[in-house]
């Protein structure tokens, strides 16, 4: 990992200097704020819309699914956030010549995509502790009865979840220099392993079913998907490996 | 002791052979040329020597290692300017070369002491603050020069150093170049036939991949000279021009009119023969000699030579 600490560092500069963490506090906090706010004014917007000669009864809104549906939007929204913020991230560098002006300095391949994975998963995790204090803190504003730490465990495997979408994109990233191609196929595998999660037998080892387990949390449900959850933790190590790997074995 | 070494290098691209069977010797702290048209396989073969390309058969050393899969001892000793410079563009000029010696793993002083020095030698200290998105394409190429040397590098890859240039900074760059070749080796590729023979002690010429041949500038230009005279007179030549014509031992007198004075050029079948009696047929016309030249052929004269004759050593 020779190399690393200068990589990273530039990273996390490129990060701020490329409005990245601004993207994507943006879109994270639109769906802290609006969960909350939507669900508990939805009655009186419908009410203030009029009685055209029909009668809808919504129900009392919960925290629970105030949380659900932050999560929820940040699971498929956050996911395609992941994507088109990691397509580019080395198929760029490849396409522009940057990679090779790096890359002929002592430093490892390796060093050079975890510096990327790790930045860039930095963006998201500060993102999601943002939005998820502001969602949480609406919904015990204007709903009240939040618990505090089954909305912790959720955003963990949430945070989980966006790191396996930001790995599968790099690693795409790493074999095309475009950056549509890398981003195309990874949201196809993405997409893929969501539509198999939801079939039984296979699908509990999909990484898709942590945020099952994140709505299962809020709903007090017992039931974990331990295996996706390793499952998910070996996938991100595995794109790390093969995307440097990539790196090595192709010529620049 | 050789600095650069390869051995049957080649790459193949399918069917296309971008270098193929490339043997080749650079010397310490020579200037070697690699000469070639566009397409000639010049930057497959810095990719190759850099690490950045696999060969398809072959080996290759640089600075005493093998070059192979990620030789990161090897990337410590080397510099490389790739033939079109890329860098980040919210990083100023100042903040690329610290973050090039980062990667080295200098020492923070020298990073600062070596940037500092960089900037000035390639003239960017005034814009090192800039953001180099907002850079020319010849302050891009000096900038690439300037991350290349950070590191001293005992072996140094100018691929095209001079494309982007207007004429200073092209001349910058070559007294650059001159000036470096007392602790490193370089191997510039180049199309620019003028460039390679002012500061190049050793040229190889490439052509469709394959290496034609490998010399001293010197050796290359004994080797094709083409015993040309150059002779200028105050008077009108037109008679002397038309005896020579009987002369067995000359070829071709002619008289050219170009830019300058009408001048008399003529080849020599037998150069001894015309360089000893030369002189005398001369001074035996009664005109007046203003000017008398044994011509050398340039490196572009040997390259538009080789490259019709497909000339192979």
């Amino acid at each position: 990992m020779k190399g690393f600490a200068p990589l990273f560092k530039k990273e996390i500069r490129e990060q701020l200097k490329l409005y990245r963490l601004v993207i994507v506090l943006g879109v994270f906090l639109l769906f802290g704020l609006t969960s909350p706010l939507t669900l508990k004014y939805l009655p009186e917007i419908m009410k203030l819309a009029g009685d055209q000669g029909m009668s809808i009864q919504l129900p009392i809104p919960t925290a629970a699914q105030s949380l659900a549906s932050y999560a929820g939007d940040i699971g498929q929204i956050g996911a395609l956030v992941a994507v088109l913020i990691a397509m580019g991230c080395i198929a760029n560098e490849l396409k522009s010549g940057t990679a090779i002006m790096t890359l002929s300095k002592p430093v490892s391949r390796g060093a050079f995509v975890s510096a990327k994975l790790l930045a860039v998963s930095l963006t998201f995790l500060v993102s999601m502790v943002i939005a998820s204090l502001v969602c949480f803190g609406y919904t015990v504003w204007l709903i009240q009865g939040a618990a505090v730490w089954p909305f912790v465990r959720l955003n963990l495997l949430l945070a989980l979840f966006l790191i396996f979408c930001l790995a599968v994109t790099m690693l795409f990233s790493s074999l095309y220099k475009s950056s549509l191609a890398a981003g195309g196929l990874a949201l196809s595998v993405i997409v893929s392993q969501g539509i198999i999660s939801a079939i039984p037998i296979v699908g509990k080892y999909m990484p898709g079913k942590l945020l099952d387990w994140g709505t299962n949390l809020l709903t007090g449900s017992d039931k974990t998907y331990w295996w996706a959850f390793g499952i998910t933790i070996i996938a991100i190590g595995a794109c790390v490996y093969f995307s440097q790997r990539f790196l090595k074995n192709r010529d620049l | 002791m050789t600095a650069i070494r390869t051995q049957g290098l080649s790459k193949y691209y399918g069917t296309v052979k971008a270098l193929d069977n490339l043997n080749l010797e650079v010397p310490e702290n020579a200037v070697f040329g690699f000469l070639g048209p566009n397409g000639a396989g010049k930057t497959t073969t810095v990719k190759l020597l850099t690490g950045f390309a696999h060969p398809t058969a072959g080996e290759a050393w640089v600075a005493g290692g093998k070059v192979g899969e990620v030789n990161l001892a090897l990337q410590s000793k080397i510099g490389l300017l790739p033939d079109v410079p890329a860098f980040y563009d919210w990083m100023s000029g100042r903040e690329f070369l610290h973050f090039v010696g980062e990667l080295h793993g200098l020492e923070q002083n020298e990073i600062k002491k070596r940037t500092e020095e960089l900037l000035e030698l390639v003239e960017l200290k005034k814009a090192g603050n800039r953001r180099t998105g907002g850079y020319s394409r010849g302050m891009r190429q000096r900038l690439g020069i300037a991350q290349a040397l950070i590191n001293r590098p005992k072996v140094l890859f100018l691929d095209e150093p001079t494309s982007a240039l207007d004429p200073l900074g092209h001349r910058e760059v070559l007294n650059l170049v001159l000036r470096l070749r007392e602790n490193t080796t370089i191997f510039m590729s180049s199309h620019n036939l003028s460039d390679i023979e002012r500061v190049c002690d050793m040229v190889g010429i490439v052509n469709k991949g394959q290496l034609i041949t490998v010399s001293t500038v010197e050796a290359l230009q004994k080797k094709y000279a083409r015993s040309i005279f150059e002779l200028e007179f105050m008077e009108d030549a037109t008679p002397f021009v038309e005896s020579l014509k009987n002369i067995p031992w000359l070829a071709e007198p002619a008289i050219i009119t170009g830019n300058g004075a009408p001048m008399v050029r003529l080849r020599a079948v037998d150069i001894d023969r015309a360089r000893k009696e030369l002189p005398r047929i001369i001074s035996e016309s009664g005109l007046t000699l203003t000017r008398y030249e044994l011509t050398l052929p340039s490196i572009e004269d040997i390259f538009v030579e080789i490259m019709t004759s497909g000339d192979k050593q």
